[in-house]
Parts: C-alpha cells; structure tokens; sequence
C-alpha cells in the first residue's frame, strides 16, 4: 500500500505506470483519477486550497485504505492526494488498485474514494469571482460514505 | 504550554497567539479547554460547537471529551473533512 501527500502537481498516468510496472502477479488495474473544476454551480474557480494536518492525515488515510484492502482482498492500493494551492484542470487525488479480477479492483477503487470524500483529514477552500468558501460534503457523498460503511461492518 | 491546531474554517477563525498557550489553570479536560476556548474567541467557539466538530488529542482521535489534558498535550479542532 502506498500513501502519499504531495505538495505539488504531479502527473496520474507516471504515477499509475510506476504503481503497475513489473506486476505480472495482477490481473486488474483500475484507478481514479479526481480533478480540479473549472466551476462548480455555475461559479468560476480560480484555485482550489486544501489543508492537511500533517502526519495526522496520511495515517488517517492508510487506516481506511488498510480497511478496504481487507474487504476487497486487495493488498495493493495507491493513494496520491494533493495539498496546497490547485489549479483548475490539476488532479487532485489518484487512487489505484491491483488485483487478480476486475470486481474487486472497481470496488476498491470506488469504495476508498467514498470514505476519502467524508473521512480524510483535508479541507477544501475554493476561490472564485465572488471569494473564498470552504466545502463540506454533500448530502450525496454522507449517502455514499454511509453505504460504504455497510459492507465494511 | 499547549499546541492547538485549527484546521479548515477554524484556522480562519482563531488568533495566531492560539497555536500556543499556557495551560489555563482551570482547564482539566478537552470539555474545559473547549468552554475557555470560547470564553477567549465567542465566534471561533460558536464555531466549534456543532456536533460536527471532531478533537485530536495528540494525533488520536478523542471520542470523549472528558479525557484530561495535560501540559505539553497536542490537541487538533477539525471541522467536516472534504477530501478527494
């Protein structure tokens, strides 16, 4: 498992390529790759911040990528998440998994992404014409994440 | 001393001369630190008192919020996450 925050931008195909290189063993790959908007709800974006609690937040996310390598039986998942000033079209966050079928690779994937959007340590704050606002999650992602946390009981 | 660590909006909210304070001498527990909190900046502590707000006591997580603090006690005030 391999967790990484990254100041800066980095590039989600390098980082997918490095992850998969020389894993024969595996028979999946699936990632997911977050990006910036340009707008949301019709504002424009102009940077996106995000906060991390140092330390606190990289263990935080390896607790819930262990969590679901578990569930899945899918030992290896990468997790690349941005911090810092992001500008649209940037990525944000890549989450990747491997394993020897498809459907547990897909549900990896889309299950850890659920939990990052509630449960990860980070704080957004978008800059736009009208200023500057923090995001919560929505309703939609506490539906997804409440979801998630069935199959993992 | 104290380290406190505002995060998201919080950070916005509380005073730089926050980050480190002097244990106060009627603070016994995470409670207390909270109440004096917001004795000291009403807007930052109106803030904090959403059943949303989550505390980190030396990088664990503090489900009860009579767990004492103590001198040299890390503690972390974290508003509803939004990562990914």
């Amino acid at each position: 498992m391999r967790i990484r925050i990254v100041q800066e931008a980095f590039d989600p195909q390098v980082e997918t390529a490095a992850f998969a290189a020389g894993r024969d063993d595996a028979g999946a790959l699936v990632s997911f790759v977050g990006l910036c908007r340009g707008a949301t709800d019709g504002s424009d974006v102009r940077e996106l911040r995000i906060d991390q609690y140092p330390g606190f937040t990289e263990k935080e996310i390896a607790r819930m990528a262990a969590d679901v390598s578990r569930r899945f039986d899918c030992p290896d998942l990468l997790v690349v998440h941005r911090v810092g000033a992001i500008l649209p079209g940037e990525a944000i966050v890549l989450v990747a998994a491997l394993a020897t079928h498809r459907a547990n690779a897909f549900e990896a994937v889309r299950v850890l992404m659920d939990f990052l959007k509630t449960d990860a340590p980070l704080w957004k704050k978008e800059t736009g014409p009208q200023g500057a606002r923090w995001i919560e999650p929505r309703t939609e992602d506490h539906a997804r994440r409440a979801q998630a946390e069935k199959g993992l009981a | 001393m104290l380290k406190l660590v505002f995060l998201g909006k919080f950070g916005d909210l509380a005073p730089a001369h926050l980050s480190k304070v002097a244990l106060p001498g009627d603070v016994r527990t995470l409670s207390d630190l909270k109440h004096w909190l917001t004795r000291q900046q009403p807007l930052l502590g109106q803030a904090m008192a959403a059943n949303t707000t989550r505390l980190i006591l030396n990088q664990c997580v503090a489900h009860d919020l009579s767990l004492p603090v103590a001198d040299g006690d890390e503690i972390a005030f974290l508003p509803p996450m939004s990562g990914g």
